[in-house]
């Protein structure tokens, strides 16, 4: 065992043989092993037809991955445009616009709150039955990315109000303080330090909408791509829903075809992760530096109104309207 | 119209950007429960017009499914037997490997350790459902009916394991959460009294973490039993009472899956089957992710006591201060 314990509040005990110390480690190595075999599986199911392999298919070999690829990424931004807006937006508004304990507005947080934890299948069954079956729109992708966008809001909504509610109430007082309106609150002092937060529910909704297969098989993907997407009126191709069609075909051509999609669906995660990331580390930055930048509140002096962000956003002390400052 | 909120309060002629900004993320709040309300209507409309054909009773109790057939019959109780086998069986799979591995993040692991199982874990938990589907089809099913020559190639078991290893980061991400809010000073004290850190992590750790290890065990559920990818992909086999994992078994969601893949007339009975089918899905899963959403440990506000409208929070408490009357 571990000679000092790494867990700060718990001093190296006396040493003896440690069952749950070696059932843990082994869990955590399976645990690495499997995300490991995965990766490896996919390689090895390549491998033997190389970069330019993979024969079938109407739009032959990668030409088919690439025009599944767009429309995955068609997906992606579809998704990204109509869901982040509403949900940032909703959860700004219940949390800083709603009046408190609005019968409304608590309901609608449990109702989502609720729906994070419904399958995405259901999701795709109930956009068959009322976008494609109600409203007879087309099979395309604006359609897959309604389903999706109806997927991912719930969650977005949820993760974004979570971080705003993370937001120190010092800095609401601040504003209040220096005669900020709501919405100075909101676009100075807390979207910025919400910013990480919200990045991160964005990214994982857009990860989720890129890998959801379920759904738009259920809304009816196509099962054949001859061309990339040109526009989201195109029918709807996505590289999940193209695993699906091929991984479950009993031929290795097939299955390396899979293989394939699966790496380039891996690779487009990947890339909303780390623009997730860049967006993020920014936001670190700009903390960092508007930290420094601020006065030492302790400081004698230092707690003129505007020092910090330039001109007070709402200094001029107002005349005839009930300032709650004003006490009898 | 007061509003009863900072608006009113600082409400300076001219603050236009804040009413219009309240008003843009009003329209996002409504169009979030909008869809929420579409997604529920169409599925209350569809299961109704169902059950005036099909009466709940035998819908629930019947234990022969075959919607499609000449002489359709809708027992469902095969589907929510598969679907339940195969929860269960995830779970099974998925609680001692996600719980030991979150034992082992929070107590035992080296940052850098740390650093890589967390990796891991975080890898598991991004990859989507359709490549584990297709890894249960092209490894793990193989490796099994190798092993176990019973199981056939679209066997249960395969599904029921590939299932829980894509719910395990589930498990550990929120199990090592809970571990994670056990207060130091348990911990301490049972050090002090000499226990190992094995005692610790076993008998202080886990019995304070209880509800929390419990809450994390539910939500996989409600995860394993909205999985629809892998079990359409590993598990399809008829829809019949089989309690053995390794015959196929066909889930509520693969039925899902594989209803939306033939065409089903709009207002049909097949239409309505199955958007019942998805109501009784959404509110199994529902009622246990809510049940586990329920056990969670409330994540305590940045600042404490902080109360639901914080800028209006924020005019009060500053009110009361200047009453008081400043102490210089």
């Amino acid at each position: 065992m571990t000679p000092s314990a790494h867990h700060p509040a718990i001093a190296s005990g006396r040493r003896r043989f440690d069952l749950l110390g070696l059932a843990s480690r082994l869990a955590a190595a399976s645990v690495v092993a499997s995300a490991a075999a995965l990766l490896g599986l996919l390689a090895w199911r390549l491998w033997p037809f190389g970069l330019d392999g993979a024969p079938h298919g109407p739009g032959g070999g990668w030409g088919e991955i690439g025009g599944a690829a767009a429309g995955t990424a068609w997906l992606v931004v579809l998704t990204g445009a109509l869901a982040l807006p509403a949900g940032i937006g909703t959860a700004i508004y219940l949390e800083e616009y709603a009046r408190p304990k609005t019968r409304a507005a608590s309901v609608l947080q449990a109702a989502l709150a609720n729906l994070c934890g419904v399958p995405s299948v259901v999701y795709g069954v109930a956009g068959l039955a009322f976008l494609v079956h109600g409203l007879s729109l087309d099979r395309t992708l604006l359609t897959g990315a309604l389903v999706l966008a109806a997927l991912a809001l719930p969650p977005v909504v949820a993760s974004s109000t979570e971080a705003i509610r993370a937001v120190p109430g010092d800095l609401r007082t601040a504003a209040v303080g220096l005669g900020a309106t709501r919405w100075q609150v909101v676009l100075h002092q807390v979207l910025p330090v919400a910013a990480p937060g919200i990045a991160t529910a964005a990214c994982t909704a857009l990860t989720r909408a890129a890998g959801a297969a379920a759904p738009l098989l259920v809304v009816g993907a196509a099962s054949m791509v001859t061309f990339a997407p040109p526009t989201p009126a195109a029918p709807l191709v996505s590289l999940p829903t193209h695993v699906f069609g091929w991984a479950v075909r009993p031929q290795a051509e097939f299955a390396a075809h899979a293989a394939g999609a699966t790496l380039a669906l891996l690779a487009i995660l990947l890339g909303v992760r780390l623009a997730a990331f860049a967006f993020q580390l920014r936001f670190a930055q700009d903390a960092r530096a508007s930290a420094r930048s601020l006065p030492d509140a302790r400081a004698p002096g230092s707690a003129t109104p505007g020092a910090e962000e330039g001109p007070a956003p709402n200094a001029k002390p107002r005349q005839g309207t009930p300032s709650p400052f004003s006490g009898p | 119209m007061n509003r009863g909120t900072l608006a009113t309060v600082t409400g300076r002629p001219g603050a236009r950007a804040d009413r219009v900004a309240g008003r843009i993320f009003l329209t996002c709040t409504l169009l979030t429960a909008g869809a929420a309300a579409v997604l529920l209507g169409v599925m209350a409309v569809g299961t109704s017009q169902f059950f005036a054909e099909v009466s709940p009773w035998r819908f629930l109790t019947g234990s022969t499914w075959a919607p499609f057939a000449e002489d359709p019959r809708f027992g469902v109780a095969p589907l929510v037997a598969a679907t339940g086998q195969i929860t269960v069986g995830a779970v099974v799979v998925a609680a001692p490997l996600g719980m030991l591995s979150a034992v082992y993040l929070q107590f035992y692991a080296g940052p850098r350790a740390q650093r890589a199982a967390t990796a891991a874990v975080a890898l598991l938990a991004s990859v989507p459902t359709v490549v584990f589907g297709y890894a249960a089809v092209s490894a793990v099913a193989p490796l099994l009916s190798a092993v176990l020559p019973g199981a056939g190639a679209f066997g249960g078991a395969a599904a029921t394991i590939v299932v829980g290893l894509a719910v395990t980061p589930t498990v550990a991400f929120l199990a090592r959460e809970a571990l994670a809010a056990v207060p130091p000073a348990l911990l301490q004290a049972g050090t002090a009294l000499g226990a190992s850190r094995g005692q610790v992590v076993a008998r202080v750790a886990a019995p304070a973490a209880a509800r929390g290890l419990v809450a994390a065990l539910l939500l996989a559920a409600a995860r394993a039993a909205g999985e629809t990818m892998i079990v359409a992909m590993a598990a399809d086999g008829l829809a019949e009472l089989a309690w053995s994992p390794l015959e196929g078994a066909r889930t509520l969601t693969a039925f899902l899956a594989q209803a939306g893949l033939g065409d089903t007339r709009p207002g049909s009975l097949d239409a309505q089957v199955v958007l019942a089918v998805a109501t009784l899905l959404f509110a199994v899963t529902c009622t246990v992710h809510a049940a586990g959403r329920a056990l969670l440990p409330r994540r305590r506000p940045a600042t404490p006591g902080l109360p639901r409208t914080p800028v209006r929070a924020a005019v009060r408490k500053t009110a009361a201060a200047t009453r008081e009357g400043p102490r210089s």
